[in-house]
Formats: structure tokens, sequence, C-alpha cells
């Protein structure tokens, strides 16, 4: 039997916002276990600490307290540079708001990823043309994002998650901005990916999207409350 | 209505306190800079105006054409200003003084040397003088009366009645106090402490009033009303060239006196302006500096518009129309100008010492002045219009539909005309700091100039009666302190020239155009005592024979083309010399221009000055006691009276150095001014890229990369801010440089250190800016999406 290898391991974690009068814990002792090739949705109500959580997994902010072993490697002390390091690296990004530039086209939006891990240029426009294609928005690859459709923007927004080939995409919610059918080949897209061995987490309201996942999270108050393994 | 504009102004300003700040620091600069220069400007155009005659004064000057120099000077004969007011109806009164003449006076053992002007009794007819005590009628009836100023008057009467006191002049001449008069005020061109009427009985003014060839006088015309300037000129021209038929050099003209403090300077004949040219450039200065303050308003106040879009559509909505909102930015503009201005006055009150310091005036901040309250109010008026026109014309313009759908990118528009106002701020602020650094290193260059002497450790004394008469004992009792290398005497200290002259006839000549030389006379030792180098031949050695040898200078043997001028005889006069040597040139009048031919004959009369040349290291406090003493011995009369070459050769960058002062104040003003709305915008900038800023930090971007993304945009334009500037400073600056016959080069390297800086400059402000929102954690500006 092939050993699975973990991605992520999360041992009571802990994240804690502070304001001058209250304390509100949003995750409290948290722990769970990404294996690489999975795809987890993240699920719970508003509050819950879903996207506190995926911000530490994407190392884009740090926990108070407990343990992060990303790749076999305690991350949960590292520096805002060597996170920032291990990030642009290793993990994709796509956001429910798509979070493109306005001011650059859709090819430079993709290419931006590149640009930042020291791709060099005619390699960049080849590895953009590529990724652009397999999103079948290369014809709009001269476009701004305020030229595009919903799911067009988010398929841009894929497709820049995805061009520095990372080992992890976090989603925040990639269809919430979708009617369903842009919806739906969003989720495709993903779960194409994740058949080609990417590492997916992904968190969403929807049980529609969620269902395209190999395992469900659900949290309430900062805690797993129950795994569901879809079959 | 005006009432709410200005509450919902003022709410606006308290609400946003960094943009208010920004602006008014930058407002209030810009104001104080302008006031100061309008303060600086006022008084500099304001000379002479006090007198009554004003426009009728008229001053008989002359252009003199000689082969190699053409120059314009005042020296005019005595008795021109007699025959012109006897003769011709045109003229009202026609006065006739001296320079004013350094003279001690002693009155009960009070000595004090005073600026005494000889003068006619025109004089008091011709220039406005406010008697505090005496009349104008009777103060120069008698000859030996004086009239003193009422400085003179307290330094030696204090609070006692001068009049009618007798205070001994130049330790000879008795003269009684007939009248006191005001301090001729600081914009007066014509200044004295007294005035003293000629003795006609005098044996040298009875010669003098018939002396049509020695120009040595000042000579001042008040017009009849309704002559002309040229009438004037016409009218000095004809009496001149009445009694000189022969004299060809000369060209005369009347100089009106509103011309003689700002257009002063003469070059080849022409009035090639003076003082005026800097005052034109103050006023430039300025503006440029009032408006870099308003664009920083400008441009703030669209780069936020995207804050202000929704306020501008629900007040559209709720039926505002486009003018009541027009109105209500430029109370905005108006409020931050008042404001602006009352701290601009408190600053020039608190300041003005130090600025009178710097420009060397009396400046007063007069409220009682309706000059200055129109000043204020076109200060006011100007800044506020000018840095709201734009926010306010543009703001108003947003579609309320779209603004308030949010389907319009608010603040797009205002993009271009801001990054033309942000290149336009720069471009001034780069030619201003360029110019500075041109005039600096001009000044540099003249400075260091090979003078052709030694001007340190070179004393001059004004030599006495006394001194003169014991002169070989006062050298020796000099030399044997020890503390003095050499010592002699001179007709002119060597920081002047006193006498300018054709030069001496020698065989083969040239016939006609006569060349103009500047004259000396020395005794021996000058080339020792002032360090000057003998090129030939060799200097005076005091032996008889001297008294008809003479020196030249290089200028000198260069103008008339002499190859081996040693030995050669020349004629002055009457009398016939042998020269005997050639000195090096020596920069004695202005440092930049060039030498003039030089001769210097030797005489043990004609020498006025004491050069006393100090042994290496001597501590010029200790020789002075020295030297102080041996000269109270031999001139117990006289007020010792001293002059350090080298100073007196620095006074002759006096104007240069106070513009070089000024305008590096206000062209560092100017670029922090720049900087203000640099970093306003820049932080504008970085607020409304938050988002874009945290999507790149979640792909990977560094700081450095943040940092330069942001710093990209403006060093773009203070680059192009800098092409832009660069030909027009090299331009302008070129144009200044000519006014200099000895001038630098303008390197390229100024603008090169300029532009360097500059960017530098850019790169630590936005970057300062900036740092903040890249090190900021991205999950803030993402998850307020």
């Amino acid at each position: 039997m092939v050993k699975e290898e973990k991605m992520i391991k999360i041992t009571d974690l802990e994240k804690f916002y502070r304001t001058e009068e209250v304390e509100t814990v949003a995750l409290n002792r948290l722990s769970l276990e990404v294996k690489k090739g999975e795809f987890v949705a993240i699920m719970g109500p508003s509050g819950c600490g879903k996207s506190t959580l995926l911000n530490i997994i994407g190392m884009l902010d740090d926990p108070d307290g407990g343990s992060y072993v990303f790749n076999g490697t305690e991350i949960a002390h590292y520096s805002e540079r060597k996170r920032a390091d291990l990030r642009k690296h290793n993990i994709g990004f796509v956001f429910q708001s798509f979070n493109l530039i306005d001011e650059l086209t859709v090819f430079e939006n993709v290419e931006l990823p590149l640009i930042y891990t020291g791709v060099a240029a005619a390699d960049r426009v080849k590895r953009v043309e590529e990724v652009l294609d397999k999103m079948q928005i290369m014809h709009r690859r001269n476009h701004y994002p305020q030229q595009l459709s919903g799911g067009q923007q988010q398929r841009v927004a894929i497709a820049r998650a995805v061009v520095n080939k990372p080992k992890l995409i976090l989603a925040d919610e990639p269809t919430g901005n979708l009617d369903s059918s842009n919806g739906n080949e969003v989720m495709e897209l993903l779960t194409d990916l994740n058949e080609q061995g990417t590492t997916i987490v992904m968190v969403t309201h929807s049980e529609h999207d969620a269902r395209y996942s190999h395992r469900i999270i659900r949290l309430l108050d900062g805690h797993t409350v129950v795994e569901n393994i879809m079959i | 209505m005006f009432k709410n504009y200005l509450k919902i102004a003022w709410r606006n300003l308290v609400r946003n306190k960094g943009f208010a700040f920004t602006n008014l620091l930058g407002l209030t600069i810009g104001i104080t800079c302008a006031m100061f220069i309008f303060l600086w400007v006022k008084d500099e155009i304001s000379f002479d105006k006090f007198n009554t005659a004003y426009n009728r004064i008229y001053q008989a000057v002359a252009t003199r054409n000689f082969k190699n120099n053409i120059f314009t000077d005042e020296n005019m004969v005595f008795p021109l200003a007699t025959e012109l007011q006897a003769e011709y109806p045109q003229v009202e009164k026609a006065a006739v003084t001296t320079q004013t003449q350094s003279s001690l006076i002693d009155y009960k053992n009070i000595k004090l040397k005073r600026d005494i002007l000889y003068v006619n009794e025109a004089f008091l007819d011709v220039f406005t003088c406010k008697f505090i005590k005496g009349s104008a009628a009777q103060a120069l009836k008698d000859p030996s009366s004086i009239v003193i100023t009422e400085t003179f008057a307290k330094a030696f009467f204090g609070d006692a009645d001068p009049i009618n006191k007798v205070l001994k002049l130049n330790t000879s001449q008795s003269v009684k106090v007939s009248a006191v008069i005001a301090d001729p005020p600081g914009n007066s061109t014509v200044r004295f402490d007294a005035l003293v009427p000629f003795n006609y009985s005098d044996p040298d003014t009875k010669r003098n009033i018939a002396e049509w060839r020695n120009s040595s006088w000042r000579v001042y015309v008040k017009a009849k009303p309704g002559t002309t300037e040229a009438e004037v000129g016409r009218i000095v021209s004809a009496v001149m060239k009445k009694h000189n038929p022969d004299e060809k050099v000369s060209t005369y003209f009347a100089y009106p006196m509103s011309k003689w403090h700002l257009y002063h300077d003469f070059k080849d004949g022409k009035n090639v302006g003076g003082m005026i040219e800097y005052v034109r450039l103050f006023a430039i200065i300025a503006l440029v500096i009032l408006l870099i303050a308003c664009v920083n308003f400008m441009n703030l106040s669209t780069a936020r518009s995207e804050k202000r879009a929704k306020e501008v559509g629900i007040r559209k909505t709720l039926g505002s129309d486009r003018k009541q909102l027009v109105l209500q930015f430029f109370a905005e503009s108006m409020i931050l100008s008042i404001i602006a201005f009352t701290l601009s006055v408190i600053l020039v009150i608190v300041l003005i010492p130090m600025f009178n310091q710097l420009v060397d005036k009396k400046l007063v901040l007069n409220f009682g002045e309706p000059l200055l309250w129109l000043g204020a109010l076109i200060i006011i008026l100007f800044t506020g219009i000018t840095a709201g026109s734009y926010p306010a014309l543009y703001l108003s313009s947003f579609n309320p539909v779209k603004v308030l759908k949010g389907s319009i990118l608010v603040g797009k528009g205002a993009i271009v005309p801001r990054r033309v106002l942000v290149v336009g701020q720069f471009v001034m602020s780069i030619l201003l700091i360029s110019s500075t650094i041109v005039i600096y290193q001009q000044l540099q260059h003249v400075k260091d100039r090979d003078t052709g002497y030694n001007a340190n450790n070179l004393i001059m004394l004004p030599a006495s009666q006394g001194t003169n008469k014991n002169y070989d004992v006062v050298k020796n009792e000099l030399l044997r302190t020890g503390l003095i290398k050499a010592v002699n005497r001179s007709f002119s200290p060597v920081t002047d020239i006193w006498w300018q002259s054709p030069g001496p006839d020698y065989a083969g000549k040239p016939a006609g155009d006569p060349i103009i030389f500047s004259g000396m006379f020395t005794d021996a030792g000058f080339s020792k005592t002032l360090g000057v180098r003998i090129l030939q031949g060799r200097d005076f050695d005091g032996v008889p024979a001297d008294s008809s040898n003479m020196l030249l200078n290089k200028a000198a043997i260069e103008a008339m083309a002499l190859k081996n001028p040693v030995g050669m005889k020349m004629r002055y006069g009457p009398k016939e010399y042998t020269v005997i040597g050639v000195t090096d040139n020596i920069v004695m009048t202005s440092p930049y221009e060039s030498v003039r031919p030089m001769m210097t004959y030797y005489s043990n009369n004609n020498v006025n000055w004491i050069n006393v040349r100090l042994n290496d290291g001597i501590q010029p406090k200790k020789a002075l006691a020295s030297i102080k003493t041996i000269y109270n011995k031999y001139s117990p009369e006289d007020l010792f009276e001293y002059q350090f070459a080298d100073q007196e050769y620095g006074a002759k960058f006096y104007t240069e150095e106070l513009i070089g002062r000024v305008t590096n104040i206000f062209a560092g003003l100017a670029i922090f001014i720049c900087c203000l709305g640099l970093a306003g915008l820049a932080s504008f900038t970085i607020e409304k890229r938050f988002r874009e800023i945290g999507i790149r930090k979640v792909l990977g971007a560094t700081v450095k990369q943040v940092i330069m993304l942001i710093s990209t945009e403006f060093l773009k334009l203070v680059g192009l801010a800098f092409i832009i500037a660069v030909p027009v400073t090299w331009y302008l600056m070129h144009n200044w440089l000519q006014k200099y016959t000895y001038h630098i080069d303008m390197s390229i390297w100024v603008f090169g250190f300029v532009g360097i800086g500059i960017l530098l400059l850019t790169l630590v402000v936005v970057s300062l800016n900036t740092f903040k929102a890249a090190t900021a954690n991205p999950v803030k500006s993402l998850r307020s999406e």
C-alpha cells in the first residue's frame, strides 16, 4: 500500500482577535490533516473561523498557538518573509471576489505570480498562454477584468492560481459570486486540477460545491465538529 | 447658505486631518515665502519714491567710448550744474555734490567717522529731506554750516539740542550745526550722515567751479514739469559739447531717478538692468512656490475624490446644482487659504528679524499700510481660487447616478491632469535647485579667481597727515615690531580704483582710439607688500629716479601691443617716464570683469593708504594693537581705522551672495513643499491600491517589489520633469552667466547631481509612505473587500 503523505498537519491551532474590550476566539485548539492530492471542503456558519483557518493554511496569517506543519516543516513560527517565500512557490489562491487587478489585462494578471517567483520573460509568456488555453480564455488575454463576465473573471483567477504549478490551491468560496452554470464550470476546473495532483482546500457555504470534494470538515466556533468522508 | 458651506468645509478639514495638515503646511510655507518676497520687492521698487519730485529728478551721466572699454559713469564737471540752472528754463534746480567722504568728526573728545556729502544749496531743493530742526531755506547758507542726520545728532549730542554747536571736521575745519534732518530712508539711493555746503571762497572750490575737464562730481537735475528725459539729456549734452567741442569719447544723457536703484548696471554703454532682475526673479520665485503649494491642494483634493464622490452624488440627488457644489469646494480652499495666511502672518512676525539679517534690510510688517492689506487680499484670493479651482470644477462634475451605482471609476479622469501638475511642480523645483547650484558655482569660481595679489594678512590703513609727514619713522617702527613683513603706501586701496584716465603716449602709439587706463600711485615695496608678481623688469626701489619711472600691468602691454615694454619712454601729461617693469594683472574692481590696463607711478605725495603685510602666522589682533599704538603716536588727532584686504575683496560678492542665500532657502522650501505633495499623493495612491498591494503580496510580491511598484509611478513623473527642466535651466542660467565676463562653463554634472538627488528623494518620500502598506498583512486588505 502506498504511504499517504501529509501535506498539512495542524494541531491545537489557536487564533484570537482582540479589540480593546473583547477577545474573540476565532480558532479554538483546532486540529486537522490534509493529505497530498486531497480535495477538502471546509464548511460552517459565518464567523466559525473558516476564512481564518484558510488564511493560516495559506500562510497569510500566523496562529497564536498550536502547530502547523506544512510538507513536513513546522512553520507556525516562521517569519513573514519566510512564509511569503514558501507561499509563493507552493500555494495558489482563488477568492470569492476574484481579486483581479483592474489596471492589468488578463494576461498580465495571470503573469504576476511568475514575475514574483522570478520566471524569465520568455518562459512566462509560454506558461501564461498554456494556462489561459487550458482555462479557455485565451481569446480574452488582452481584455481588462471589468470587461469579463464573473465566470470568466474567476477562470482568470484560477489560471493565475495555477500558473505557478502550486502544490496546494486554497479556494475561498470560489463560486460565491457566480451563477450556477458558471459555478459548476469552476468546480469542474478545480476537480480537474485535483485529479492532476493538486491538493485543494476550499471554504464554501454550498453543499453542492462541497460534494465535489473528498472530505468535508465542518467547523463551529473555531473547532472541528464533524468530518464527512465523501464516497 | 454660505454659513452652511463654511460649516461643511470646516468639518471636512477636521475629519481629514492628514489632508488638512499637508495642505496647511504647504500653503503656510508658500504664503510665508510670498509675504517675505512681497515685503522685499515692495521695498526694492519703493526706492527714492519718497522724493516729492521723484518723476522729475535726473542724474547727468556719460558713456565713455574708449578703444578697449565702453563704460558708463556719473563723474561730471562742477560748473555743469551752475550753467544748467542759470541758462536753461527747463531746469528748475541743479545740484552738484561730491561722493560721500568718510570724515573724522570731533566734538568734545567724541571722535567718530561719518560720511559727509559736500553739496551746493540746490541739493535741498532737488532731494526731499525731512527737517527736524532748522529750515531748508537757511540750512546751507553759511559755508561753515553742517546739516546733520538724527543718528549723527544722537551720537554726538544725545538728547541735547545740536543747533549752533560747533564741530571739528577732519581735525582742522570748524563747522556749525545749522539743521537736523531725518536719516535718509533705507530706500534712498543717495546716502549720507551729514551735508556740508561748498565754500566758494576756498581756492580749490574756486578752481573747480571753472574747471570743465576734471570730472569727479555728481550732478542732479530737477526738471520743470513737462520736461522729458530726452530733453534733459539733450541739454546736458549741449552744455558739455559747448565747453569741450573736441571731446569725442563721451556721450551724455539724463538718467531718471526711477531707474537709479533698479536699473543700475550698464554694459558697453547700454543699460542692462540691475536689481530689477532680482526683483523679477524673486517675484517669480514667490509665485512659483505659492503655485507649488496650490498644486498640492489640487492634487490631494482630486486624489481623494473617490471618497467624496458619493457625497457629491447624494447632494446632487437631493437637489444641489453644480454651482452650489463649486462654491462649497471653493469655500474649503478659501478656509484653508485664510488659516494658512493667518499662520503665515504669525510666522512672518516671528521670522522677520532673521529675514532682515538675510537680505540686509530693515523691513517691517506695517499693519497700518493699505498696500499691505491689498497684498494680503491678493495672496489669500490667489491661493484660495487657484488651489480650489480644479478640484471644485472636477468634483462637481460627477454624474450622480453613475457615482452612486459605482459604475464609474471615480478619480480616473483626474489622473492625467494630476500627473501634469506634479511634473510642473518638479520642473520648477529642479529649475530652482539647479540654478542655485550654478549661482553657487559661479560665486566660488570668481572667489577662487587669481586676484594677482595676496589679500590674506594684508591690512590697509587710511594715511593721515601725521603718518605721511613721519612716514619713514612710522614704517621703521612698524617693521621693528617683528610682526610685520612689509609696508608701503598707495593712492587707493588695493580693492578699489580711484583714478581712470586715457593712457600714456609713446612713440608708435596708433592715432585715435584712446585706451582707458586705471591709474595708481605707490611708493617703494609695492610688489613685496601687496604680493604682486613682477613679470618683467623690476619694482620701484624708492630711489629719486623712481619719480620718472612707471610700471605697466600685463593687460596694458597687451592692449598697447608692446613686445619689450621695459625701458620704453612714455609721456603722461607734461612729464616723461621710463617703464621699469610689468606687473601681473590685479583684480581691484569687479571680480567678474577682466582687469583693465593699469599704469602705476611712483609718488610720496599722492598716497592715501598705508598697506601693511603681516608676517606669516601672526594674529591680526596682536598686530593691530601694535599698529594702533604707532599710528596714534604720529597721528594723535585722527581716528585709527583699518581694513582687511580679504574682507574688502569679499564684500564685492555682496549682491551675488545675498541672492545665492535667498534662492538657496527658497529652492529648499520649494522642494520641501513638492515632497509634501508627493507624500500626500503617495499615501492616497497606496490607499487606493491597498487591495492591489494585498493581492500582489498574496501572489508573492516582496516588500521591495511593492515599494518599487508604487515608486516607479512617481519616479517616472519626476524623471519627465527632469527632462523638461534641464534645457530650460540650461537656457536661463547660460543667459545669466553671460552677464559676467569672467564666468564658469556650465557642467552637465550639475544636472546629473540634481537628477540623482531628486530621484533619490522621491524614492525615499514614496518608500516611507509605501512601507507601511507593503509590510501590512494582506489578509486585512482582502478582508475589507
